[in-house]
């Protein structure tokens, strides 16, 4: 049994990689179809924006790239598609210098493809991407066509319609910001001060915790917390709007909802392995005790 | 010419006197960190002072500050792309000294140019670098797709194996702190996914057990978050931006300098 | 089924590349590793000259120079930047750095204060009229935000009873982090998802025509 665990502490960490790799990847190809269960700040945001009227104008920026799409893509298409169904304007900007802009654009053209009925410059725009994320935030507060002279297909934000109505931030009814990083605690810190707009914030899991300070402060009215965030603002989205589960049941797109069986096998792995880590431990510190004595 | 005061003064303050600041710089050296430190203090002051002080001429639609603020979202988009300079003479260097990896330093760069030419190109054509209207990719956007996007998602990713690694050989509970840390670790991965639930899928007798005692971990879960997590992280966050606070003080008086690479003294 | 497009191979091949390191370090992930590098940074360049430069400061001049003459500086301001390559006069890209770094502190120092410290403090200000569990726990809020900044004052030796107090703190923290580490698993995690999600999903099946 000793030296089991000798083994084990000492196991070439390539196979805690198979094994990492296997536990994910098992219930891509076997899915378990795992229960969601809500809390509370993502309630708190789903139903902040079940409560806007028709025509009311959001805010929602991509403050996030490629190395946390998985968590903040499904967070952001289940925002647009609310938005869609509601019939609230969307307008649609991009503050991450690496990659927002491109997965703006993408999620950008799946909701174009989900809801043919939108129109473009009338019942969304994509402003598309901006430096220098502070001085555009804060532009924003007092004009936003001062920041994005242009949309992404290079039209003047005067001309377009949706824009007439809206000149700064005061005339948007929320921002929601799927963030990576600091970018999106810039909307809670800077522009909700600045402004007092309502903010909803789609963190990565990796920096969930620290907007807990937010919720509680009244700073935030919501939050989606990473890929478990993600999949209970689907299942929220699936039960208030049934039409959407076809968005959600496909076997080939990928959601938050399917990634939670992933999540699951793999914590569970994790908690055995750190079991496994601390009894080893504690066997090996007893031993050099009695060697000691 | 619009000669709005706002813009007039941001010109004088951040054109005019960095010229004569030029010229006097030439003849003398001392004054080559003292005069960017004096025009910085107005760069620092400009935002600050528009939210106490409401009058036109700062916080106005024509003042001082709204303007700054869209020159610098421009001269946020020079400073982006400093860092490829000093990478081209890096990577020219290797490649022209046949140094030790130089293959790869030669593959860097034709990534840069395609990916930077496609957006040369995106802008001139007017084509753009987004979608177009009939929903085909540019190629700026293809590059993005399908190279971009899977190259930084796939890196990030990595870090999942080392962390599952680190977690088995580094996570121990050797004293109250750290098991402390560990219980709350374990608690929070445990109540944030249906873990019971999936412990229950082969014994289907057990799932309805399993799911409220999943609900009663979640709830405990969101009660650690939101009460002893959150408490931890508004301390954290005080503390932290009283620090930063006082260091922006410290940088916009001029009496921090290192930013500009000057010591003590210069 | 439709097979995949040549740009799904694309990816696959450099998602594998990449996760060969896991291996060992190998000339295909220095490859994918180096071509990430040059991608971000011609992805940079095509960013900031279609979406910054273009919109907001060359058409403005073109169409409207009378009224936008003055942002002549900033385009020079940004130039002036990669002057601290040029050895001789690298000293005025000084100018250009000291007006954007300042700004951006000047912008800090306001959301430091009205953003984190003030409605931080207001949350931990609370009156005690009535005696229930939502009082409680807000004690424990209190006494942890309370605990956390003592054990973050260093400037000063601590005394038994502040000794205490920081303990206190460390727990609070050490919560926190056990926290973060659990929300930290979940992250990485989902990456990782994301990717095999692709190559089983979007190009194993499809490849097989599953």
């Amino acid at each position: 049994m000793a030296g089991f665990f000798e083994r084990i502490v000492h196991l070439d960490r390539r196979w805690i990689f198979l094994l990492v790799l296997v536990s994910v990847a098992t219930p891509i190809v076997i899915p378990i179809g795992l229960p969601v269960t809500t809390t509370g700040p993502t309630r708190a945001a789903f139903e902040f924006i079940e409560a806007l009227h028709e025509g009311d104008v959001v805010l929602i920026s991509f403050d996030y790239g490629p190395s946390s799409a998985p968590e903040n893509d499904p967070m952001a298409e289940a925002v647009m598609r609310q938005c869609a169904l509601k019939k609230l304007r969307f307008v649609v900007c991009a503050l991450y210098a690496l990659g927002g802009l491109g997965l703006a654009n993408n999620v950008v053209a799946k909701i174009e493809g989900e809801f043919p009925n939108l129109r473009d410059g009338v019942d969304y725009v994509n402003l598309g991407y901006k430096d220098g994320a502070a001085a555009v935030m804060r532009h924003m507060g007092e004009d936003i066509a001062g920041a994005f002279p242009t949309d992404v297909h290079g039209k003047p934000t005067s001309e377009i319609p949706l824009m007439k109505g809206v000149h700064d931030l005061r005339q948007v009814k929320l921002v929601f910001t799927a963030a990576t990083g600091l970018i999106g605690e810039w909307w809670i810190t800077q522009v909700h001060p600045q402004v007092g707009i309502p903010v909803i914030i789609g963190p990565t899991a990796v920096s969930a915790p620290k907007y807990y300070a937010y919720l509680n402060s009244g700073q935030l009215v919501g939050m989606l917390g990473g890929m478990k965030g993600a999949a209970e603002y689907e299942s929220l989205l699936r039960a208030r709007y049934p039409e959407l589960a076809k968005f959600y049941t496909t076997t080939r797109a990928f959601t938050a909802t399917k990634g939670m069986d992933g999540q699951t096998v793999l914590h569970t792995v994790i908690l055995l392995l750190l079991l496994l880590g601390n009894v080893a431990y504690f066997r090996q510190r007893r031993a050099s005790a009695k060697a000691r004595a | 010419m619009n000669l709005e005061f706002g813009r007039v003064t941001l010109v004088i303050l951040f054109a005019i006197v960095p010229i004569v600041g030029f010229f006097l710089g030439l003849r003398a050296p001392a004054l080559r960190s003292r005069i960017p430190i004096f025009v910085g203090v107005f760069a620092g002051l400009i935002p600050i002072l528009s939210m106490y002080v409401p009058k036109k001429f700062i916080a106005g639609p024509t003042g001082m500050s709204p303007r700054l603020d869209q020159w610098l979202i421009i001269l946020a988009g020079f400073a982006l792309l400093l860092g490829i300079v000093n990478v081209l003479q890096n990577n020219m260097r290797k490649i022209s000294r046949r140094e030790k990896g130089w293959p790869f330093s030669v593959v860097l760069l034709i990534g840069l140019f395609v990916t930077g030419g496609f957006g040369v190109y995106g802008g001139i054509s007017g084509q753009g670098i987004g979608i177009a209207a009939d929903g085909t990719p540019t190629p700026f956007q293809y590059v993005t797709n399908w190279f971009f996007q899977p190259l930084q998602s796939t890196i990030f990713s990595l870090l999942a194996f080392f962390m599952a690694s680190a977690a088995f050989r580094a996570f121990r509970a050797r004293n109250t702190e750290a098991t402390i840390l560990l219980v709350a670790a374990a608690l929070i991965m445990m109540g944030r996914v249906p873990l019971l639930e999936l412990l229950a899928v082969p014994i289907p007798s057990l799932q309805p057990a399993a799911a409220s005692a999943s609900q009663g971990l979640g709830k405990l879960t969101e009660w650690i978050m939101k009460t002893p997590n959150g408490a931890a992280q508004a301390g954290i966050i005080i503390g932290a931006a009283l620090g930063a606070a006082s260091m922006a003080l410290r940088v916009i008086l001029g009496i921090e300098r290192g930013y500009l690479g000057l010591g003590k003294g210069e | 089924m439709h097979p995949p497009e040549i740009g799904v191979w694309i990816a696959a091949f450099l998602t594998i590349a990449c996760l060969t390191f896991l291996y060992k370090d190998n000339p295909f992930f220095r490859f994918a590793e180096s071509l990430f590098a040059g991608v971000s940074l011609g992805y940079y360049v095509g960013i900031v000259l279609n979406q910054t430069l273009l919109p907001n400061l060359f058409a403005p001049m073109r169409e409207n120079f009378g009224q936008n003459w003055d942002l002549v500086v900033p385009g020079l301001l940004g130039v002036l930047l990669y002057m601290r390559y040029a050895p001789k006069i690298g000293w005025v890209s000084r100018y250009a750095l000291a007006i954007y770094v300042t700004y951006y502190i000047g912008l800090d120092f306001t959301r430091r204060i009205h953003g984190e410290v003030l409605p931080q403090l207001a949350r931990a200000i609370l009156p005690l009229s009535s005696l229930d569990r939502a009082t409680f726990f807000s004690l424990v809020y209190v006494l942890g935000v309370f605990s956390v900044l003592v054990y973050f004052f260093f400037s000063k030796e601590q005394g038994p009873i502040t000794r205490r107090i920081s303990r206190l703190g460390i727990w609070f923290l050490m919560i926190s982090f056990g926290a973060a580490f659990g929300f930290t698993v979940m992250g990485r995690v989902a990456l990782l998802i994301g990717r095999l999600n692709f190559l089983i999903l979007d190009w194993i099946y499809p490849t097989l025509g599953i």
